[in-house]
């Protein structure tokens, strides 16, 4: 259970190689265990040039995808997992684990304790989720509050040394790099005796305790007979407990009011020390019913120094916040539109922000727009091919408002307009963009009284709650639209 | 070199990173490791940069320190400048640990003849237990963090030399109860009790005792490597292989601790599994792994030790946490998990791979894990991807694709809907809901819909095309799914024939279930819209891929509208390689007056001199020859004239072979009928031979040129009747026929052998004259007796005989000829050798070991032949 190497590469299109190797560092004496384990069919870990240059053909990511590769666009070439076998030296290096975020390409190789051939499933390789971790923490680390590509590179430059503390000989020791970073600056502190790894060192100050709850509510809404509209809640609960004492007890509840959804799919974090089978059982894989478990929900834990997502929740509310239709149709070179949207009586009316995005993907920029709003202002942005309908911080009295009018597009030219693969021909949908502070679409909320502190001194308990609309799609209604099997079950 | 700069040095650091291999190759490689060792020790260079030069070492010692020597070197060098330190903190402490340990472990150094192991390893264990080392390691805040390292170096080194630890078990167990760092000692001591174990088991000893003999090694004294050197021949995987997997060969099961040992086993397990709430998750995961194998197959050893963390476990989203759990699933099955448990933790994994907090690299690993789920009574074949049977159609409803995902996740969802759509058919349909075969239907269309997208990016039609061969892979047996899927794939074609590549890629690698129905419905679509457009090459480019001997007359009429629009070299290429593919599949009608137009009509003289070499094929092979001669298929041809990458392919099959003789040929024994002499070769036939062409070739210009023979068919083991090579003399004398041999193999190639001599022998020219035709048989020979004369020679001379006398020797040898008879005393012979000589011999008054000859002849030149035969006679008989 080891790496054997990682990279951390910039993914830059447009320059001659494409990207960049920021990071990378070997493991010797894992390598070394790697020819013995692998035997004949070991392949060394390349150096970085050619590393970089298979990854990124591999990943699709050199802009020359123009001709047909066998090697790449093979249809047998199927990968379905973020586990590449790459093409160097005359080998075949395999398993290399990566994926691409933020522009940055975060890789590393496990070892595999015995012959690659035949290729043993993933799932028996026990370095392959000590793999993710690494690059998950390495990633939280460099984008958990970074702002600028200064800061980036600062991040950067620490991470030999915090490698040297996390991962001396590739055996992870503690994904969460923070941590290493404050180890070292707390060096010269004592430990007393049963220290938590994962807690460096201890906090000294006014106690106090932090509970945020942010719902973000996803949907699907397609305004169709034999198409069943979809929504979703999912809820993260972040705690920062600042307690003193080496493992002080926290025991947080969350509760429901009467009408509440019942929370689903409940994950929680490593220092959660024990659950309620309740909590553990209740799934949305189920058919919903009024036996569900609704709360409280009680999680006991003993808190690490940082602040950390305590849990994450699913939840099918009855209805979505708000529910609407778009109708969209071509007529030559101009379309019509025609939106409505309401919002439920049960929301709460004040919103930090609301507003509707209508992409025209595949078209030309819009030339002009004749378009009727009922109630807030509409924006065009004529290159981006895009409408934006800023609703503001209140729907009216009547809670329904509505858009419709023409949009007429130029000459379409590749380079500029957004392409979209989904949005083809009448297929098109609007976004919606919104939040509410001090509020949950499930009703979840922490109660400052059931919060129990087994440390000393009586805390400061603050709890917060908001809800964010995320993957909010609303679908034109005359055109066929992509469905998730889930919409046509109804 | 001199003493460098920081700047200096990190210049010199930079361009090794750059390409290690080329720094090291260059003069100035020689002799970074040593300047790296003593600049370590050098007053101007900076802490920080001194760190760097080790995280160097720490990654390329291999480069470094290229042998076990330098190695122990350096790993000596390292700890002189570790002790050398001044008492004050330093941040040099621990990288230096950890590189002395790098060295050695990769260097191959680490044994008991190794100095630097000697002083390491018990400088390690003194400073992970917490001893007072002296004021030389440093001030008392640096040894917290120091025992730390010191543990990690311990375990890099037991799991480089498993066993290394195995006398120091009780001392770390000791040291974990009291006030030692708990991770890095709990890591340690659960990696060296289960190399132990598994070292111990495979000697077939017990435990004795080392769980709880708590000494410490004496310091100076000798360590013991004993366990390690058992150890030594079998590097052990940290974490088993999937599933129970070797269960004989990781030799656990027959550990048998006696009862005591258990007992203490089982303390130590639980002492570690107790603490490991404060371990990191990835750490806690780690020990999960060891502590599975560990106790795995070990008797009196029930699992459920790790039964009180499994809730907690369950209930977590970590990668590591959750993948541990599946290992101790497939190590222990029933013993740990009841059919309930296993159902709980199929839903977990199920809402975990969807979940929508989770990012995509976590939910396609969980996808991956559902299909490989380690199930307590799997049904299907092992290591075949399959959903588990407890994951039912309910649970998989949020794990189906849509066109809205990630292409990876897509794929990963597909092939659970393929194997959902499989079990479909063999449960029936129930007609209410959606069916998963619809569902797939109208995914797969929406896949299309985007690839045939003319902006689009080559990866969609890359997604389209991986998703069509996932169907066919797991859904061949499906008509109700492959039919649809060919006719959709016909109208993507139309859409975007700049596909065609896709296509191409696709027929070649899936089987016949969708290969032929759709071969036979992009010829369809090709063939019906002849002209001229853009997308002539790719319709060249399917056609050479799918055209065969059905429906011809389309083809031909294609190509030869087509033919008027290649006018440029690619274009005209890729009809060939039509034509071609038709030549192939036995078109010919049509096909021959196509390539004749061809050859007069192309631009380009590459592509007249190609149609015209395949009109020559066309006419000048047979059918099954052709197929040989133009396959297998060759790619498109090099941009280099087409005509020579064509050879490449064929020239192999038209080209004549130089091969070892596949038969044997022997002359056999002669019957002197006729008007010429005539070889009898017997074959023998070594290997199977068709349209065998022998050859033969007389040395000098004594015969007229020989006739080849021709023989269909040879095969081993099937008698074959001599062959008769008729001779055409044109002097009475011996010699040597050379031989080859021209044949085609069954593999189509022709062949050409060159085989031993055959000698052709003076008595193998010997024809009898015609009879007489009154009877006066001794008047005839008197005639020919008197009419060698006085053109010719006559010669006496001894033949000696064998104890069988001369009636035996005239029978053998002589029969045929033989004018005049008066056995066993007397006899005439007559011998006509062509073209025009004779031989006359009269053989009378034979005594007991020999008889008189007396010989004519009209030539001179065979009396010297003569004499040597009728000498060599007897020794012949």
């Amino acid at each position: 259970m080891a790496q054997r190497a990682v990279w951390l590469i910039s993914h830059e299109p447009g320059t001659p190689l494409c990207g960049t190797v920021r990071f990378s560092r070997r493991y010797p004496t894992v390598e070394k265990r790697a020819k013995v384990f692998n035997g004949t069919s070991y392949v060394p870990i390349p150096e970085d040039g050619p590393f970089l240059k298979a990854l990124l053909f591999e990943l699709r990511l050199l802009d020359d995808d123009k001709d047909f590769v066998a090697s790449r666009d093979s249809c047998s070439h199927i990968n379905k997992t973020s586990v590449y076998g790459l093409l160097v030296g005359g080998g075949e290096l395999w398993p290399v684990v990566a994926f691409l975020k933020n522009n940055m390409i975060y890789a590393c190789v496990p070892l595999v304790e015995q012959t690659l051939s035949p290729r043993p499933p993933l799932i028996s390789i026990s370095g392959i989720s000590q793999s993710f971790e690494l690059l998950f923490g390495i990633q939280d680390f460099l984008y958990l509050g970074q702002k600028n590509d200064t800061e980036l590179n600062t991040k950067l430059n620490q991470l030999p040394d915090l490698l040297l503390q996390a991962c001396p000989f590739g055996t992870l020791l503690d994904a969460n790099l923070q941590n290493s970073l404050d180890s070292i600056n707390f060096a010269s502190v004592t430990h007393p005796q049963k220290q938590p790894a994962w807690k460096v060192g201890t906090y000294k100050g006014k106690p106090q305790v932090s509970i945020s709850i942010t719902e973000k509510v996803k949907s699907m809404q397609y305004d169709k007979q034999d198409i069943a509209d979809t929504w979703q809640v999912v809820g993260a609960v972040t705690c920062k407990c600042d307690l003193e004492g080496i493992m002080p007890n926290v025991t947080i509840s969350l509760s429901l009011p009467t009408n509440g959804s019942p929370l689903q799919d409940i994950l929680v974090h490593p220092c959660v020390t024990s659950l309620d089978s309740a909590i553990l059982t209740s799934s949305s894989i189920d058919a919903m019913d009024d036996s569900a478990f609704s709360g409280p929900y009680k999680f006991p834990f003993t808190p690490p120094l940082e602040s950390f997502n305590l849990c994450y929740y699913t939840s099918q509310v009855p209805v979505p916040p708000i529910l609407g239709f778009y109708q969209m149709k071509e007529e030559e070179i101009q379309v019509k539109i025609t939106v409505n949207l309401k919002l439920h009586e049960s929301v709460k009316n004040n919103f930090e922000f609301c507003e509707a995005r209508i992409p025209f993907y595949n078209r030309g920029p819009i030339t002009h727009v004749e378009c009727k709003v009922s109630f807030g202002q509409l924006e065009v942005f004529r290159e981006k091919s895009l409408l934006i309908w800023i609703i503001g911080q209140k729907f009216p009295k009547s809670m329904e408002i509505s858009l419709s009018g023409t949009v007429t597009f130029g000459a379409k030219s590749h380079e500029k307009q957004p392409f979209d693969e989904i949005c083809i021909g009448g297929t098109a949908y609007l976004k919606l963009h919104f939040r509410i502070l001090d509020y949950t679409l499930t009703g979840c909320y922490a109660d400052q009284h059931s919060v129990q502190v087994f440390a000393s001194g009586k805390p400061k308990i603050s709890t917060h709650r908001k809800l964010i609309s995320s993957d909010y799609y609303i679908w034109n209604s005359k055109a066929p639209a992509p469905v998730t099997y889930g919409s046509l079950l109804l | 070199m001199g003493p460098l700069s920081r700047e200096a040095w990190a210049q010199r650091l930079g361009a090794f990173r750059t390409s290690p291999s080329a720094f090291m190759a260059s003069p100035e490689g020689e002799d970074l490791g040593r300047d790296l060792l003593s600049e370590l020790r050098s007053e101007k260079l900076s802490e920080q940069a001194k760190v760097s030069l080790l995280a160097l070492s720490l990654e390329y010692p291999a480069q470094l320190w290229p042998d076990a020597a330098a190695a122990e070197a350096a790993a000596t060098s390292l700890l002189d400048t570790l002790v050398l330190l001044p008492p004050r903190p330093s941040a040099l402490r621990r990288p230096l640990l950890l590189a002395a340990t790098t060295a050695l472990a990769a260097g191959d150094a680490l044994g008991p003849t190794s100095g630097a192991s000697r002083r390491l390893l018990p400088l390690l264990l003194g400073l992970a237990s917490g001893r007072d080392l002296g004021r030389g390691f440093g001030p008392a805040s640096e040894q917290r963090p120091l025992q730390a390292t010191a543990c990690e170096c311990l375990r890099e080194l037991e799991s480089c030399k498993p066993g290394l630890l195995g006398g120091c078990l009780g001392l770390l167990r000791g040291l974990l109860g009291q006030e030692g760092p708990v991770q890095p000692l709990s890591l340690l001591l659960a990696l060296a009790l289960r190399n132990t174990l598994v070292i111990q088991a495979r000697a077939r000893a017990g435990l004795q005792g080392l769980l709880v003999a708590g000494d410490m090694p004496t310091a100076g004294g000798p360590w013991n490597w004993a366990l390690a050197e058992e150890g030594d021949a079998h590097l052990q995987p940290q974490a088993p292989s999937w599933p129970a997997a070797e269960e004989e060969e990781c030799g656990l099961a027959v550990l048998e601790p006696s009862p005591e040992e258990a007992r203490e086993l089982r303390a130590a397990v639980a002492q570690l599994l107790d603490s490991s709430y404060l371990l990191t998750p990835v750490a806690q995961a780690q020990l999960l792994w060891l502590l599975g194998w560990a106790l795995r197959g070990l008797r009196g050893q029930p699992p459920v030790l790790f039964k009180p963390q499994l809730v907690r476990l369950l209930g977590t989203a970590q990668l590591t946490l959750l993948h541990a759990l599946l290992a101790l699933k497939a190590a222990f099955g029933e013993a740990l998990f009841t059919a309930q448990d296993e159902a709980l933790l199929l839903r977990r994994l199920t809402l975990a791979a969807q979940h929508p907090a989770l990012p995509l690299p976590t939910h396609l690993f969980y996808l991956h894990c559902l299909l490989n789920f380690p199930e307590n009574w799997p049904l299907g074949p092992t290591g075949e991807e399959a959903a588990p049977l407890l994951l039912g159609p309910r649970l998989c409803r949020g794990l189906l694709p849509s066109l809205l995902h990630d292409p990876m996740a897509l794929l990963a969802r597909l092939h659970l809907l393929c194997l959902l759509c499989a079990e479909d058919e063999e449960k029936e349909e129930k007609g209410q809901d959606w069916s998963p075969r619809q569902y797939l239907e109208e995914l797969l269309a929406g896949l299309r819909q985007r690839a045939a997208l003319d902006a689009g990016p080559r990866a969609l039609a890359t997604l389209c095309f991986q998703a069509s061969y996932l169907v066919v892979h797991c859904l061949a047996t499906q008509p109700a799914v492959l039919t649809p899927l060919t006719h959709g794939l016909a109208r993507l074609y139309r859409a975007r024939p700049a596909l065609a590549p896709h296509f191409v890629d696709l027929l070649d690698r899936v089987g016949p279930e969708l290969g032929e129905p759709l071969r036979a419905v992009l010829r369809q679509e090709v063939v019906s819209r002849p002209g001229r457009d853009e997308a002539l090459r790719w319709h060249l480019q399917i056609l050479a891929k799918v055209a065969d001997g059905n429906t011809p007359s389309a083809t031909l009429g294609f190509l030869r509208a087509a033919a008027a629009h290649c006018t440029d070299w690619g274009l005209q290429q890729a009809l060939l390689q039509v034509c071609r593919a038709l030549l192939r599949a036995g078109v010919g009608e049509g096909l021959a007056d196509l390539l004749q137009a061809l050859a007069r009509q192309l631009e380009d003289p590459d592509g007249r001199d190609h149609a015209r070499l395949y009109y020559i094929l066309l006419a000048h092979l047979a059918g099954p020859k052709l197929g040989v001669a133009l396959g297998p298929s060759l790619a498109a041809p090099a941009l280099t004239s087409s005509l020579v990458a064509e050879n490449q392919g064929f020239a192999a099959v038209l080209m004549v072979q130089e091969a070892p003789a596949p038969i044997r040929l022997s002359v056999g024994p002669r019957q002197a009928v006729g008007t010429v002499p005539v070889l009898r070769l017997h074959v023998e036939v070594l290997e199977p031979v068709y349209s065998l062409e022998l050859r033969f070739r007389v040395e000098g210009q004594l015969y007229a040129p020989l006739g080849a023979i021709h023989v269909p068919c040879l095969l081993p083991g099937r008698p074959c009747p001599p062959l008769l090579l008729p001779l055409q003399p044109r002097r009475p004398a011996p010699t040597q026929l050379g031989v080859r041999a021209l044949y085609a193999t069954p593999a189509g190639l022709t062949c050409h052998a060159h085989l031993p001599p055959l000698p052709v022998n003076f008595a193998d020219l010997f024809l009898p004259f015609p009879q007489a035709p009154d009877g006066d048989k001794r008047g005839f020979f008197e005639e020919l007796w008197d009419s060698c004369l006085p053109k010719g020679t006559e010669s006496r001379l001894w033949c000696p005989l064998g104890p069988q006398g001369l009636e035996a020797l005239v029978s053998c040898h002589l029969e045929p000829f033989v004018v005049v008879a008066q056995p066993p005393t007397s006899y005439h012979v007559a011998i006509r050798l062509p073209p025009d000589s004779r031989l006359l011999l009269r053989l009378e008054a034979a005594q007991a070991d020999g008889v008189p000859v007396a010989l004519r002849t009209d030539d001179w030149a065979v009396l010297p032949l003569a004499g040597d035969y009728l000498r060599g006679l007897s020794a012949a008989v």
